[in-house]
Parts: structure tokens; sequence; C-alpha cells
């Protein structure tokens, strides 16, 4: 790899995510349509990771956020003809407190929606349709918890759903029964740090297995046996860090491979090198960097996913711990 | 985008669908969400929330959902309409899964694929449905014999029809899961599953013995380490076995001495069939069994603990550097709980 690809390009990535809208004559745009709210969360926050806010224009932001709203369901759709969902309701949620605009959200009618979607196992749906997993169980209490609705959850069934999703080897699955897979684990580990329930996990037993996710070339899986991949960068870092097991990692190793995945002519990084950048793991790789103390970043909340400073300001931080900033 | 859709009419040219009032795609209000479709796909979708303003469920439902969802299979409106279809209309729901076979096949990293089939099942519930399922995620995971999703929903049927079928489902699944290993012995989800059928699932008929259960399976996983000694899926197996029935690892220690030489030890004269010895060619010393070494030693305490300082010592300057700041984590830890 070139020299130009040891350090992180900020502006070209800052750039990058200014672009996204701009290209809506493919196809492709349309097509993941269903990721909208999403992929705006996912772009506002790296900015704020790289200290670059303001970027992306704030009024047509919350503009598109609210004309999402499906009010006959009461909450977020990822564009604005879709239904009501419950992951982009929790990114909704995130951008407008980001931008400091919650007050545009009805929190009584979106509480309502989240705590319709609990199934009687305790897990939670998507929405109204009824995909369920451990990622909207996450969505449901972390949009709880930032509203500052948590109290109305009953948390001994959730946290008996997630008791159902833990396995042998220490991690979590996405339903009872099902192996156990990074993003999951991030799931279910950053799910019982709001609920003050770390006790229900095998620390031990889950920091070695998050720490070997670790392979020769510095980059993380997901799983024992698959190749690495960015985006794991931030499930299992913020994993180690939630358990404060962090430390464990080859940090220099694993900054040198989310660097190398980046795109150094248009911008972004993308899931290993030499593949096409995506605004998912350019949000993934620079949260995974905050994580590991890299220079100029502005520290990430692995609970939250979200800055740190917003979610101190509102009360709300856990006890994890990442790795102390560097300076240049 | 198969050819099949190439020469049709967009729903805009077609007379028997005149009675619908398309509804174009809400048009955004800002830069973040304009709207320039292929016209295909626009036109499509406009007829979409047409008839789904109109409430209407029929055949022509299901066309349009199914061309819909060839062209997007993420779209999960055009899902869950269609289901709801299904569900209005009476229709064969059997008939829905085989027309659904190879699309599932050839979509089957997304997660409607699946979440469609689950509905279709609960709706069914159908032991001999299920069954013929298991079949069909056998086929798939025949392709990738990783895939989550896949993986997941066979849990799902095994565990949602289990007191339907008094555990009938599940009589199959150990052996199937060997034939998976046989193939690949890294594969990860198949040890998973493993674990799944034999311990986390309750017992079944001819399991009783839990202690017997315990052995056979304590000798399936050292079989399958000897043939691949730097598996961490395996060992992970092993050691689940071990806690699950709370047998101390003190036991395997002559099985483990096997794997931590720097060379294979000459082939003995005697097979041990307790003991199976490391595959000729092995990557040698194993890290998993230098660590299971040192956690014998460990929890042997007293005189033992500085072996187990030793091997994590090996571990962190030779064998496993990627991990240093784990393994000498491990010595403070265990130096700290030999003076406790
Ligand atoms: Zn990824």
């Amino acid at each position: 790899m070139s020299s130009s690809t040891s350090k992180l390009l900020i502006p070209l990535h800052v750039q990058y995510i200014q672009s996204l809208g701009e290209s809506k004559d493919d196809l492709l745009y349309h097509l993941t349509a269903h990721l909208r709210m999403n992929a705006i969360y996912w772009g506002l926050t790296a900015l704020n990771i790289m200290q670059h806010k303001d970027a992306l224009s704030r009024t047509e932001m919350i503009d598109f956020v609210v004309s999402c709203w499906d009010d006959e369901a009461g909450a977020f759709g990822a564009h604005p003809d879709h239904d009501a969902h419950l992951h982009a309701t929790l990114s909704a949620i995130q951008i407008l407190i980001m931008q400091d605009a919650l007050d545009r959200v009805d929190v009584d009618r979106v509480v309502k929606f989240i705590l319709s979607l609990q199934q009687p196992s305790g897990v939670f749906a998507g929405d109204q349709w009824g995909e369920v997993d451990t990622r909207f169980l996450y969505c449901a209490v972390n949009a709880l918890s930032l509203l500052g609705r948590l109290h109305e959850l009953d948390v001994e069934k959730t946290v008996g759903y997630l008791r159902q999703c833990r396995n042998f080897d220490g991690g979590f699955g996405a339903v009872a029964g099902a192996e156990s897979h990074a993003a999951m684990v991030f799931v279910c580990t950053a799910a019982l740090a709001i609920l003050d329930r770390l006790d229900e996990i095998d620390q031990e037993t889950l920091g070695w297995w998050l720490a070997e996710r670790q392979l020769p070339n510095g980059g993380l899986n997901g799983r024992p046996e698959k190749l690495e991949d960015v985006c794991y960068s931030f499930w299992v870092l913020s994993s180690m860090s939630i358990l404060k097991k962090i430390r464990w990692v080859d940090a220099d190793k694993l900054i040198g491979f989310i660097l190398s995945a980046q795109e150094t002519e248009h911008g972004g990084i993308a899931d290993r090198p030499g593949d096409q950048p995506d605004v998912f793991h350019t949000h993934f790789g620079v949260a995974g960097l905050s994580l590991l103390g890299y220079p100029g970043l502005a520290d990430l909340d692995p609970v939250y996913c979200m800055p740190a400073k917003i979610i101190e300001r509102m009360g709300l931080r856990r006890d994890w711990e990442a790795l102390p900033r560097k300076t240049e | 985008m198969s050819a099949e859709f190439e020469d049709v009419l967009l729903y805009a040219e077609r007379p028997e669908w005149a009675d619908v009032t398309p509804l174009p795609q809400y048009q955004g209000v800002d830069a973040l969400a304009p709207i320039n479709y292929s016209a295909e796909y626009q036109d499509a979708t406009d007829y979409f929330r047409g008839i789904v303003k109109a409430g209407e469920k029929s055949p022509r439902v299901l066309a349009l959902t199914w061309n819909i969802i060839n062209m997007n299979p993420a779209h999960y409106s055009a899902w869950q309409y269609r289901y709801k279809t299904l569900l209005a209309m009476g229709a064969d729901l059997e008939a829905e899964l085989r027309l659904m076979d190879d699309f599932a096949v050839t979509n089957m990293k997304t997660y409607q694929v699946w979440h469609h089939r689950r509905l279709l099942l609960t709706a069914l519930r159908s032991p001999a449905a299920a069954a013929a399922e298991l079949a069909f995620t056998a086929r798939v995971l025949a392709g990738d014999a990783k895939n989550y999703h896949t993986w997941s929903y066979r849990q799902w049927l095994l565990v949602h029809f289990n007191d339907d079928d008094e555990g009938g489902l599940w009589a199959g699944e150990r052996a199937w899961v060997e034939e998976l290993l046989e193939k690949d012995v890294r594969n990860n989800s198949a040890w998973h599953h493993r674990f799944l059928v034999v311990w986390a699932s309750g017992v079944r008929r001819g399991d009783e013995d839990r202690e017997a259960v315990g052995r056979t399976e304590s000798a399936f996983a050292k079989d399958k380490i000897a043939l691949a000694p730097n598996n961490p899926s395996a060992w992970n197996y092993l050691r689940g076995v071990l806690e699950h029935t709370k047998t101390p690892f003190a036991t395997l220690t002559s099985f483990v001495e096997l794997y931590i030489v720097s060379d294979a030890a000459e082939a003995p004269e005697v097979v041990d069939l307790d003991n199976p010895a490391p595959t000729e060619g092995a990557q040698l010393p194993c890290v998993h069994a230098l660590e299971f070494l040192a956690d014998v030693y460990e929890q042997e305490g007293g005189e033992q603990v500085a072996k187990a300082v030793e091997i994590w010592k090996s571990l962190a300057n030779e064998h496993d550097t990627m991990r240093k700041k784990y393994w000498e984590y491990r010595i403070r830890d265990g130096l700290q709980g030999a003076r406790a």
C-alpha cells in the first residue's frame, strides 16, 4: 500500500460522505432506500467523530427525518413513504439528538410504538410484520434510554431473552439457539450495559472470544474461521470496551488494517482493502479508530454508538473504557 | 436482473391494471431524498403503493409483489404485503414455499427471504412442512455452509416445532452435523449446532446417561482436533463439553501434552484411542493446547501456577504475540490468585 494510507484521510472522507446524497441517478441508491435513515445516522456520526459535524446541512437533515414520520404507526420509517420501523426510529432519534432537535419528536407516541413491539418471549420485533432478533431488542433499549423512558420497559423479560441467546463460548446469537456472532455480541452486551446487567455475561470467556477475533493481518472477524472485515472493528472493539478489555487487542495492527481499507482517491472506507467503500464501513471504521485512541478524533460512546460528549451531557454514560487518545 | 422482465410492459401500459391509481413516491423535500429511478422499478412500486392504498388483496398483487421482490429482494413492504395477501386469499402456503425455493438459494443473504418462510411455517403449523424445511435448509447450506440467516432459521424450526413433534425433528441433526464436519472440520456454525443439539436443547431419548454422552462428545472433539490441531472451534467445543459436564480439565492432560511439543512425536507403536496424536505435518506447538494446559496448572494452584506462568510467557513472547496484552493479564491474574 502507498504511504498515503498510513494516515486517516479525514478531509477526503468528509467529502465522500457529503457526496453520497448527490448521485441519486443510479438504481442502487433506490434499492437501499430501506436503509436511508440509517445511512444518514452513519454519515453524521462519522462526521461528528471526525470533528466535522457541520459538513451536512442541519436543516435539510432535520426536514428529511421529520418527513419520514409515519403518523399511522407513531414512529419513523427509513424513507418518507416507508412504514415505521424500529431501526429507522432509533436512527432518527440519534440524528435528532446529535442535531439538538429532539423536540421534533412526539416522544409519547414513539415510546408506545417501541413497547408494542416486545414479544411474549422478551425479544423485540423490528416492525409490525414481526422480524425478531436481538438487534431489534438493542434498538428498543437504546431508544428508550435516549428518550429517558427506560423505566417503562419490562427489564426482567428483556434480560430473560438475552440470557436465552447466550452460548457456551461466552458469546451471543441473533435469536435463542443461534451461533455467537460479533455483531450480536455487541447488541447484547450494549443492551445489558444500558440495563446495568453486565453480570449476566461470562466476561472472562467472552473477553477471550473477542480477543480471538483478531487475525494475523490485524483485522477482526465476526466468527471463528471467517474473513476479517472493517465493521467488526466496531462490533468487537465496542464490546471489549464495555467489558473493559480493549487493551487485549493489538491496536497498532488493527489501526493499520482499517487505514489500509481506505479508498484513497474519492474517500470512504471499505470492508477490506481493495473493495468498494460505503458509508456503513466508513462509519464503523472511524468508530473503531476512535475507540483505539487514534489522534485527532472525538471520543465515541461504544454503548450508544454516538459522540461520547453528548451521551455524557445526557447523564447516560456507562462504565466503559477506550484506549487513551494519542497525540500526532 | 433476469431476462424474464426485459420485454414486459410497464404496469402503466397494461390494460388489466388500468383500474389502479399509481401512487408516485413521496417527492423528497431536500437534496437527501430526491427521486430518479429506473422506469421499471418506479412503475412497479408506484402501482404497489396504489394497491396498498386501495387495500387490494388478489392474485395480481402476488404477481406484482413477486416482480418487485425480484428487482429488490430487500423491499420489506412488498414482502409484508405479499404475506398479508396470501393469508387473506387463503392461498396454498406450501406452494408459496416451493415458488420461493430457488429465490431463497439465490438471495440467501437477504433477511426477508428467511423471515417470509418463518411466517409461512408459523401459519402452516405443520411438523411435516418443518421437516421438509430442514431438508431445504440442508440443501442451501450445502452451497454456503456458514450462512447465518439459514442457520438461525433452521435452529428456529427445531425449537419452534419441538413440542408438536416430540423431538422427532431433531433425530437426524447429530448425524447431519457430523457430515458437515467431515467436509469442513473448521465450520464453527456446525460446531455450534452440535452443542445446541447435544447439550443446550434438553435431553433426548437415548441420551439420558449424560456422563456417557460427555465421554462420546469429548472423544469426538479430540479426534477432530487430531485432524486439525489449530482449529479454535473444536477446542471451544471441547471446553464447552467439559464445563457443561463439570469434568476437570486435568483429565485431558495426557491428550493435550501431545500438542505442546515443537515437533510431532514419532508415530507411537500402539495407537492410544483415548489420546489421538496430531496428524502428520500439523503446525506445533498448538496455541490452544498450551492455553489449555496452563488452565489445568492454574486450576491445580499452588506450585503448579509457576508452570502456568511459564506457558503464558511463551504465548506472550513467542507463540501468540498478537495477544501479548491478554497473556500478560493472565500472568498477573494467575500470580495474584496464587498469592490470595
Ligand atoms: Zn462489514
